[in-house]
């Protein structure tokens, strides 16, 4: 492990301890996902599959399957009940927003936790998925190791997180769990897991749609819990026509109990031709009373019901009882365990919105509306703007996002999507600030710099027209103008401004800094409280700003506070942000080992949160990328590179984009091509800012340089901004280059005693110096002067400027190599261990290593198994701390990594 | 790309009217749905709407332009 101290603390996140978990907000519909849902009335034991799912549990995955109204969910929730599992129960509900593998994820730790503490000697599940270093699943992975006893992870409803990411998780979790963890998934759906493999190695227990299927004696027992007594040949005819299908049942028995006449109703439901669903609903649905059905109607709408939001919705009051009716009947609707909301059966929604956009088409935007503004009351603000999006009231809902402060949740916060989403129809047409300020937060959430910019001027003419004399969104940061009409509007504007602007010079950032702080006295302190991601962003803007005008320890500063700010769903995109931006600062300035320590906790962050490619930013692969070029790795630099260029901001901030050029540049250059050197240079538009004109401008001159054309190489720094001892260097390799090394070394006196100095820098002059006393003749000197340079650099391994300084740098090198002492201090400028690497925390143990080897071999754990004559269990076992020392999650990472690390 | 999907049973117009980008024709025993589909995500958007709706799809097939 590098010695070098991480300058930033620790972030609260990883200090692990129970309270490191992120904070569930004790909201009850959270709550509800992790609870086991309860038995339907009338619910029918079925013993023949209670058993199967008992022999399954003891093997690691069952699968249950089928078509919706299965009774998938009432099996293993029944299972769970009165089936005896073998340990304690984490349950999961899965809904379409837990998609996102670092939704799902925390998700799942939570509901393991919650499981856990009933546990007696309880195990610490990795206690947030923030904790950085080692990524979340190998850790969770690790955890089911030690687990006390079993614990049956139910996953219902797993068909709702589809894609690849998060089954591929879940494959990886089931390939490398302890033997204690059992798995229950259901789902519509075969789950994208392979499946075959499960099944030829006998580790999966299935139970599918025709083992669902009711029986006729099943079904008999159904209806006889609702009073129904038919003959058996009745039964078995529904039976047959529903084939068993337990929603299709249950709609028989609630028809035949309304029609008092279940023979009749038998004879036309099995004679009828009509799709069995569409029988049965007409059916239910048509003889309730013109009231239910109305307020079925219009709840249709919600995802979810409340009672006092169908009141809301209906004008009635009586909505608990109707509610309570239909769920006690388990007709339409069925609870969220826990709470007073319910949801209408997803069998039942899409034929109700059908008839509600029949019979009232009128009525849809307005029932959303009412909607959007029942749930803004309840606190339930990201629901309220779905709804308000939905019914097209933008002024209500851009109002309603301003005034709570949501610009920093657009920004940062996992519902950004889905703030996003619902904002993105909103015509540019909708007047008003708050409008516009949605409108600005929602493109600099897409790195829409130019569009976001465009978008707050608009927002300033409303901002400055609604204030009247005092010109409130402007002026409003001073303080003085009390009278200004919205401090969120102006916060807003202001924050947005100092996000989106490119800054000439440091100055307005840190007004328009200062003027957020201001604005963010001026607004209750609990809401301040409630958003630590606007001060997280205030800071990470005003990091940015100061380090597009050269401020780089400033800069490092404020990204350190910025990725500080108190850990929540919405700070963590913001500390992913600021922990590269810092990487990329400290990797400009040859901090190397602290650079790629925080791109690489930059990315963890990312990866276990789920930022989506969109949300992402380059800047981690960024500064990892300048490491490895520092320390003389290329192909490393390279790759890097090309993942940052695939990350959007890399395209739009100029910062970046010009650390991305520059990098390429200087790629080019050591592979000889100065032409391609050249043009990476070159991009249309360029910044103003004068950080990365400097950063150009050297670049320029060092290809210049490379080519002989010293007076171009002075050219080009000329009028560089942003100072600082940078280009005095670049000056002094110019006009070293030119033959005047007199003027040169004066460069360089002037360069040294700039406290700004930076490692590559320092290196520089000391080579620079060393060469000029090698040409003056004073060998002794320059020996010196180079033991010099080697021992600044040994520290970070910064091997650039040794690569670049020419060959009288090995002769010199050669001639000191008389001593055995000498030698050892230089071994590090030639060897590419693995040790410059972030990571392996611990080196890999030789068995491990052994398994590696085969892993790279493409060899399974079977194969891997019989190879090495070991237990597929410990094989296992290997490689779980194959993964956990290189931090990776996959067979394909770890042979990557183990590359990189020159361990394969 | 135009598509057919036929489901068991007849489906009422109101079902039918769930599906507002295809159209239904009642066959025996079956219910024929067809029309347009934009690309992979409608064309599974819709079976999944059949499998919400507790309709068993029993074919589907590509119709030629």
């Amino acid at each position: 492990m590098p010695p070098t101290e991480p300058p930033l603390s620790e972030p609260p996140l990883s200090d692990g301890g129970p309270g490191a978990t992120l904070p569930w907000s004790g909201d009850p519909l959270l709550d509800a996902k992790f609870s086991v849902p309860a038995a339907p009335r009338a619910h029918v034991p079925r013993r023949r599959l209670l058993g199967r799912l008992g022999d399954g549990a003891n093997g690691p995955l069952t699968l249950i399957t089928g078509p919706a109204g299965a009774g998938k969910t009432t099996l293993a929730a029944a299972w769970t009940r009165d089936g005896a599992p073998p340990g304690a129960v984490a349950w999961l509900t899965l809904d379409a927003h837990d998609a996102a593998p670092g939704v799902f994820w925390s998700y799942v730790v939570e509901a393991l936790r919650r499981a856990l503490t009933r546990l007696p000697g309880g195990v610490t599940v990795p206690a947030c998925p923030g904790g950085v270093g080692t990524s979340l699943l190998t850790r969770l992975a690790a955890a089911t190791e030690r687990l006390p006893g079993p614990v049956v992870l139910v996953l219902d409803g797993f068909e709702k997180v589809a894609g690849r990411r998060v089954p591929a998780g879940l494959e990886f979790l089931l390939d490398h769990c302890g033997p204690l963890l059992r798995l229950v998934v259901t789902s519509r759906v075969d789950p994208l897991l392979p499946l075959h493999r499960y099944r030829a190695g006998d580790r999966m227990t299935e139970i599918r749609g025709a083992d669902l299927a009711f029986t006729p004696h099943e079904a008999a027992v159904l209806l006889r819990r609702h009073d129904l007594t038919p003959g058996d040949d009745a039964v078995r005819a529904l039976t047959q026509r529903t084939e068993g299908w337990a929603a299709g049942l249950r709609l028989c028995a609630l028809a035949m109990r309304r029609t008092g006449d279940p023979a009749g109703f038998t004879r036309s439901f099995t004679a009828s031709e009509q799709a069995v669903s569409d029988y049965l609903l007409a059916e239910v649905l048509d003889a309730r009373p013109t009231a239910v059905q109305e307020l079925l109607l219009r709840s249709s709408v919600l995802d979810r019901l409340h009672p006092d939001l169908v009141n809301a919705l209906t004008g009635r009051r009586d909505a608990e009882a109707v509610l309570a009716r239909l769920t006690r009947e388990n007709a339409f609707v069925e609870p969220v365990p826990g709470t007073a909301w319910c949801r209408i059966h997803p069998l039942f929604a899409e034929v109700l919105r059908t008839r509600l956009r029949i019979r009232h088409p009128g009525l849809v935007p307005r029932l959303h509306a009412r909607a959007a503004r029942w749930l803004a009351g309840a606190g339930r603000v990201t629901e309220a703007l779905e709804h308000a999006a939905e019914a097209g009231d933008w002024q209500y809902g851009a109002s309603e996002a301003v005034h709570r402060l949501l610009v920093g949740a657009v920004l940062a916060a996992p519902q950004a999507e889905r703030v996003e989403r619902a904002f993105s129809r909103m015509p540019a047409s909708v007047p008003g600030a708050d409008a516009a300020l949605v409108a600005a937060a929602c493109r600099l959430a897409r790195h829409d710099r130019a569009g976001c910019r465009e978008r707050l001027a608009v927002a300033e003419r409303h901002l400055r027209g609604n204030g009247g004399k005092g010109g409130g969104g402007e002026d409003g940061g001073h303080g003085e103008n009390g009278a200004a009409p919205d401090p969120e509007a102006a916060l807003t504007h202001a924050l947005l401004r100092l996000l989106c602007e490119p800054q000439t010079e440091g100055r307005p950032a840190q007004e328009t800094a200062r003027a957020v702080s201001d604005l963010m006295q001026r607004i209750p302190p609990e809401c301040i409280r409630a958003h630590p991601e606007i001060e997280a962003l205030r800071l990470h803007g005003l990091a940015r700003a100061l380090l597009g005008s050269g401020r780089l320890a400033e800069a490092r500063r404020l990204c350190g506070e910025a990725a500080g700010v108190r850990a929540t769903e919405a700070t963590l995109p913001v500390r992913h942000m600021s922990l590269g931006l810092l990487a990329l600062a400290e990797s400009a300035e040859g901090d190397l080992t602290a650079a790629e320590d925080h791109a690489l906790r930059s990315l963890v962050i990312a990866d276990q949160h789920g930022i989506t490619a969109d949300h992402r930013s380059g800047a981690a692969y960024l500064a990892w990328a300048e490491a490895a070029f520092e320390r003389d790795d290329p192909g490393v630099a390279h790759r890097r590179l090309e993942q940052a260029l695939a990350c959007r901001d890399v395209d739009e901030d100029p910062v970046l984009a010009t650390e991305a050029a520059v990098l390429r540049s200087r790629l080019e250059l050591v592979g000889g091509r100065r032409e391609e050197a050249l043009t990476a240079l070159c991009r249309p538009g360029g910044s103003d800012e004068p950080w990365p004109t400097q950063r150009i401008a050297l670049a320029r001159s060092a290809v210049a340089l490379a080519r002989g054309e010293h007076r171009a190489a002075v050219a080009a720094l000329h009028g560089t901004p942003a100072g600082g001892p940078a280009p005095l260097v670049a000056l002094a390799r110019a006009h070293f280059a030119a033959g005047r090394a007199a003027r040169a070394v004066r460069l360089l006196d002037r360069a040294e005693d700039s406290p700004h100095l930076g490692l590559p820098d320092r290196v520089g002059i000391q080579l620079l110096r060393a060469h000029a006393a090698l040409l003056a003749g004073d060998r002794a000197t320059a020996q010196c002067l180079l033991g010099r340079a080697l021992d600044t650099a040994r520290p970070e391994r910064l091997r650039r400027p040794f690569a670049e300084a020419g060959p009288w740098l090995r002769h010199l090198l050669e001639g000191a190599g008389g001593t055995a002492a000498a030698q050892a201090r230089d071994t590090w400028l030639t060897a590419h261990g693995g040790r410059d690497l972030p990571g392996p925390v611990q080196p890999l143990s030789n068995r491990e290593r052994d398994v590696l080897l085969c892993v790279q071999k493409m060899m399974s754990t079977d194969e891997i198994a019989d190879e090495l004559t070991l237990s597929v269990n410990t094989v296992k076992t290997h490689l779980r701390s194959v993964y956990r020392k290189l931090c990776v999650s996959r067979r394909r990472d770890a042979v990557e990594r183990g590359r990189e690390l020159h361990i394969l | 790309m135009r598509y057919e999907f036929r489901v068991t049973g007849s489906v009422s117009l109101l079902l039918a009217e769930t599906f507002p980008d295809l159209v239904a024709e009642p066959l025996p025993r079956q219910t024929r749905f067809f029309g347009t589909v934009t690309d992979e995500a409608h064309l599974y958007g819709i079976l999944a709407r059949f499998q919400d709706l507790g309709l068993r799809v029993e074919e589907m097939r590509r119709l030629p332009e």
